[in-house]
């Protein structure tokens, strides 16, 4: 119970504006104080409350630790580099110009070469914030310049940004792996055509509603003097930065590196190919540095009192609550699968998709299984489903991570309603892998 | 007398101002100064894992010290990012209400959120790390692995020292949010 | 008396307060594995089982695995620092804190299962390992035994020396210290990309447990040269407990504790070496193309030599090193000599006979 109210009260402060991080964090704090006070009940003298409540966060900095020492987590800041690189040196512009513009009349050309583009960067990184905020930085700026509305730019990113987890690489499927005990190399093909449908459905969903509203993806106008050659010139200026973003594909494809380190490759490809277009100077080397440690910081703030919120959340033994709930899932295949799904996704408002996944899957794991349910299925429709909870306000973490790259016109409330058609494609997708997991290769 | 004391009191307010004023600016001097040596952390760290790849594939020279540099590196630059993001405001805020605020009120909210909600905490992490610390410290902690980095307790000593840093900062921005209320009436 | 008065009214009769002390201890456990990660979760698992029914529910554990925590390598500090009364670990992963740790997990070319059980609890190996633990105020017993652990997936064959110069491959521990001796390329590659890492060449070998294991994470499709165990002959698992938390048991509740972490341990041995019945049958049939190796014997000399000289020098410079070690060398000298004319023998004759 004290976690549910923690939840709300996260949700009041938040509102209140001061930054999320910090009100995730100490809101814990408070509710932690909460949580040590009903532990020793019926007599809670002061002494062993703060004994209790220390105890509790000193565990702090076993998790910070834990998130120190997580190499996955440095594609985050090596990504974003290689985002910002780019856009300061002008050539993440002319790449998404260049493919608007070959798009020729048929409009939302620029949204949907962010897609193309955040697929790419989707197959070499599976660590969310890495990837949308390097696709915030590489495309936002572009999208609003050529009058784009707010709300299909920011959606379009967050959801081409957050493809990550189930296009593999991805560290959703890796932890489901381990917790399905399937092979991952298995869950990794598995995923591969729901991911490639995803990106179908917002690639044809663009396509639509810049159809319908015309004013939301307005057409790249060329000027009629520039027109001669202009496709010859857009293929040129495509080649070097798309090259660029599959040599980081590349360098994980050929063993060069792991996918972490790829995204190294990334940040001096990027350096060196704005050196060849005479972009480069130590003021922007260094410039860009100094956002992407701000950035980062950003979002490891963020993932600090996030583990702090889940800490009290688990203490207060709030999942031993969800536990209770999912024993009680029914023991009809559709009834089950549709519980459970609901139940995922609203977990996914209150923890992390890692204390998901270690919670929730072991109850349901023996259930779908006495219900003849494919388990590698499974673990697709729940990798699904944690990657819409990314996206889900009030606390998806990649609408956190966009406003945190955003220019100050942009404001958390076009991102929450950007995203929304996304969830509704990303639930629909996920419906249509319920009803006919044959079309997947299921 | 009354209007000497007046007088005294205005001088007083105003010097004490210029005081708050000196201090920010040390502090925000600081905390830019911090951020500037980060970002050269950033670039030794992109030059590190690039060196690391091409060690290991070109020459098949894997250093597992190299290796943990690399996250050493991150972990400092994650760490002491985090005061230099709240200096420039780069921490993400949900703003329904708050960009509809006049100046002063948002300095009001930020003032008090950083009094009750960051110093708290930070304050929590800072001092419940240093027996995370002090155990490494005293059975002089280095790697579990072949070849890795001796002196385990520097990275995990950079825990609180981060904290206080962000504590550091954290004064910093309350003077400079209090400036901003009284300039902006 | 007035005391006497309150308390049968809770626990039903005399007798049964004569039996159950008055105070309910309620500990908390962390374990470095995930809770599924079966058989090494297990032994909290069951402990925690076991506890509670032999004291009436008075006595419980909340067993917490590493998703909770999230911690995995902080179990020492945070049993010693009393966030957590117990833990379930292996005494190896606090090599970076004391190298002489190393001996009550498993070491190259070090004893088997039985013979390592027979020197912890009757060769004197149990006082070596209270006395390492002792600064660290916390209690270690054995938590559980994985047996022979596998010697990992390889993508090529190794027929010389020369085979594993510039080789790259994750191997941790003192083993990778063997490995990087002999010339390999030992690297660290993070849990989460190994898989993607050995197919796409990234590395070329890697070590992880034994088949049941390692099947599950699908190794066998993309290295399929599968060789066996020299380096963890029996990795002994840990049970650690704050000693402050121990000591305000009552007798009662220590006897239900030790015998319930000895029942647990001898009962994660026997789950593990099951499931590796299993799972090796079910090897050899689903998947035939996994070629099992051993190292040539060349190899296995340079390595033993390499082992022998590392473990020499960690003598040299740490007076407790020496002192375990040379406790584990003069023992495994007297077991091996019984082990080879009794099980080796029999096992050497029930071959023969069989061909
Ligand atoms: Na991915
Ligand atoms: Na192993």
């Amino acid at each position: 119970m004290t976690g549910i109210i923690m939840f709300f009260a996260a949700l009041a402060l938040l509102v209140v504006g001061y930054p999320v991080a910090f009100t995730f964090g100490s809101v814990a704090m408070f509710f932690g104080l909460i949580a040590a006070i009903v532990e020793l009940l019926p007599n809670p003298s002061f002494m062993s409350v703060m004994e209790e409540f220390f105890s509790m966060f000193s565990m702090m900095p076993f998790r910070t630790y834990s998130i120190m020492t997580n190499t996955i987590l440095m594609a985050i800041p090596l990504f974003i580099l290689m985002g910002i690189i780019l856009q300061k040196s002008q050539l993440a512009e002319r790449l998404l110009e260049s493919m608007g513009i070959l798009f020729g009349k048929v409009r939302g050309g620029l949204a949907i070469s962010t897609v193309l583009v955040g697929t790419l960067l989707a197959a070499s990184t599976g660590v969310v914030g890495a990837s949308v905020v390097a696709m915030g930085v590489i495309s936002l700026p572009v999208m609003l310049k050529y009058g784009y509305s707010k709300k299909l730019s920011t959606g379009t990113i967050c959801a081409a940004g957050t493809l990550g987890q189930i296009i593999p690489p991805s560290i959703v499927l890796i932890i489901l792996g381990d917790v399905f005990q399937l092979p991952v190399g298995d869950l990794f093909k598995a995923a591969l055509f729901p991911g490639l449908a995803l990106v179908g459905c917002y690639v044809l969903y663009i396509l639509v509603i810049s159809m319908i509203n015309k004013d939301a993806a307005p057409r790249i106008v060329v000027p009629e003097d520039e027109k001669k050659g202009m496709v010859w010139r857009a293929v040129l200026a495509i080649v070097p930065p798309l090259a660029l973003i599959v040599m980081v594909l590349g360098s994980i494809f050929a063993g060069i590196a792991t996918p972490t380190e790829s995204a190294s490759v990334g940040a001096i490809g990027a350096m060196l190919l704005a050196a060849a277009y005479k972009k480069l100077s130590w003021k922007i080397v260094i410039d860009s540095c100094r956002e992407t440690v701000k950035i980062t910081a950003m979002v490891f703030a963020i993932l600090i009192g996030a583990t702090a919120f889940s800490m009290v959340f688990v203490y207060t033994g709030a999942d031993l609550l969800v536990e209770e709930f999912m024993m009680n899932l029914p023991g009809e295949k559709w009834g089950f699968l549709i519980l459970s799904m609901l139940a995922i996704m609203a977990l996914g408002f209150f923890i992390d998709f890692i204390e998901i996944s270690y919670i929730v899957v072991p109850i349901l794991l023996p259930i779908s299984e006495a219900i003849g349910i494919n388990p590698m299925w499974f673990a697709i429709l729940i990798a699904m489903n944690l990657q819409t909870s990314f996206l889900t306000p009030p606390f998806g973490f990649s609408l956190f991570y966009l406003k945190g790259v955003c220019p100050p016109g942009v404001r958390t409330v076009d991102i929450y309603k950007g995203v929304m058609p996304f969830i509704i494609i990303q639930i629909g997708v996920l419906a249509s892998l319920v009803i006919f997991p044959g079309l997947y290769g299921f | 007398m009354c209007f000497v004391t007046g007088q005294f009191c205005i001088h007083t307010k105003f010097y004490q101002s210029a005081m708050l004023n000196k201090v920010e600016l040390l502090i925000s001097r600081v905390v830019d100064i911090v951020g500037r040596c980060l970002a050269i952390l950033l670039l030794l760290m992109v030059l590190n894992v690039s060196y690391d790849v091409m060690m290991r594939y070109l020459f098949h020279a894997s250093s597992v010290g190299m290796q943990e540099m690399e996250w050493h590196l991150f972990a400092v630059i994650i760490l002491f990012g985090v005061g230099v993001a709240l200096k420039e405001e780069g921490h993400v805020r949900v703003d329904f209400l708050y960009d509809r605020l006049s100046k002063r009120k948002k300095a009001v909210i930020n003032v008090l959120g950083t009094i009750f909600l960051l110093l708290p905490l930070a304050l929590l992490i800072l001092f419940g790390s240093i027996d995370f610390v002090l155990d490494a410290y005293n059975s002089g902690e280095i790697s579990e692995d072949p070849g890795g980095l001796p002196l385990r307790w520097i990275v995990k000593c950079m825990i609180p020292v981060a904290f206080g840093f962000l504590l550091f900062a954290a004064v910093g921005y309350i003077l400079q949010n209090v400036e901003k209320y009284r300039s902006s009436k | 008396s007035c005391k006497n008065q309150e308390e049968p009214a809770k626990t039903g009769s005399v007798e049964e307060k004569a039996a159950v002390p008055e105070k309910a201890v309620k500990w908390k456990l962390a374990m470095t594995w995930s809770s599924t990660l079966t058989p090494l979760a297990s032994p909290p698992l069951k402990l925690a089982k076991l506890l509670d029914e032999m004291s009436g529910g008075q006595f419980t554990i909340r067993v917490e695995g590493a998703e909770k925590h999230k911690a995995a390598l902080g179990i020492l500090d945070m049993v010693k620092g009393g966030q957590y009364d117990m833990g379930h670990s292996a005494s190896y992963y606090w090599k970076g804190k004391d190298m002489a740790m190393v001996f009550f997990t498993s070491v190259p070319f070090g004893m088997t299962a039985s013979e390592q059980y027979a020197w912890f609890y009757y060769g004197g190996g149990m006082e070596l390992m209270q006395e390492a633990y002792e600064k660290y105020n916390v209690l270690s017993l054995p938590g559980g035994n994985t047996g022979v652990q596998m010697g990992g997936w390889f993508r090529k064959e190794i027929n010389s020396l020369d085979d594993l110069k510039g080789l790259k491959m994750r191997i941790p521990g003192l083993a990778g210290e063997v490995f990087a001796k002999l010339g390999v390329n030992v690297t660290n590659i993070p849990p989460g990309e190994l898989y993607t890492s050995l197919d796409r060449g990234t590395i070329d070998a890697l070590e992880w447990v034994g088949p049941a294991m390692d099947i599950k994470m699908g190794f066998h499709k993309i290295a399929p040269y599968y060789y066996t165990g020299w380096h963890e002959p029996a990795s002994e698992m840990q049970f650690l407990i704050n000693k402050k938390a121990y000591e305000e048991l009552t007798p009662e509740f220590k006897a239900m504790l030790d015998t319930a972490i000895k029942a647990v341990t001898a009962d994660m041995y026997i789950e593990n070496f099951a499931g590796s019945v299993d799972a090796w049958s079910q090897m050899k049939t689903e998947y035939p193309n996994i070629m099992v190796k051993t190292f040539p014997k060349p190899v296995l000399k340079a390595m033993k030599t390499a082992a022998d000289g590392l473990y020499d020098s960690y003598a040299e410079n740490d007076a407790m090193f020496k002192k375990v070690l040379d406790s584990q060398r003069e023992y495994m000298e007297k077991a091996r000599a019984w082990t080879i004319i009794s099980e080796f023998n029999y096992i050497e004759t029930s071959k023969a006979l069989a061909e």
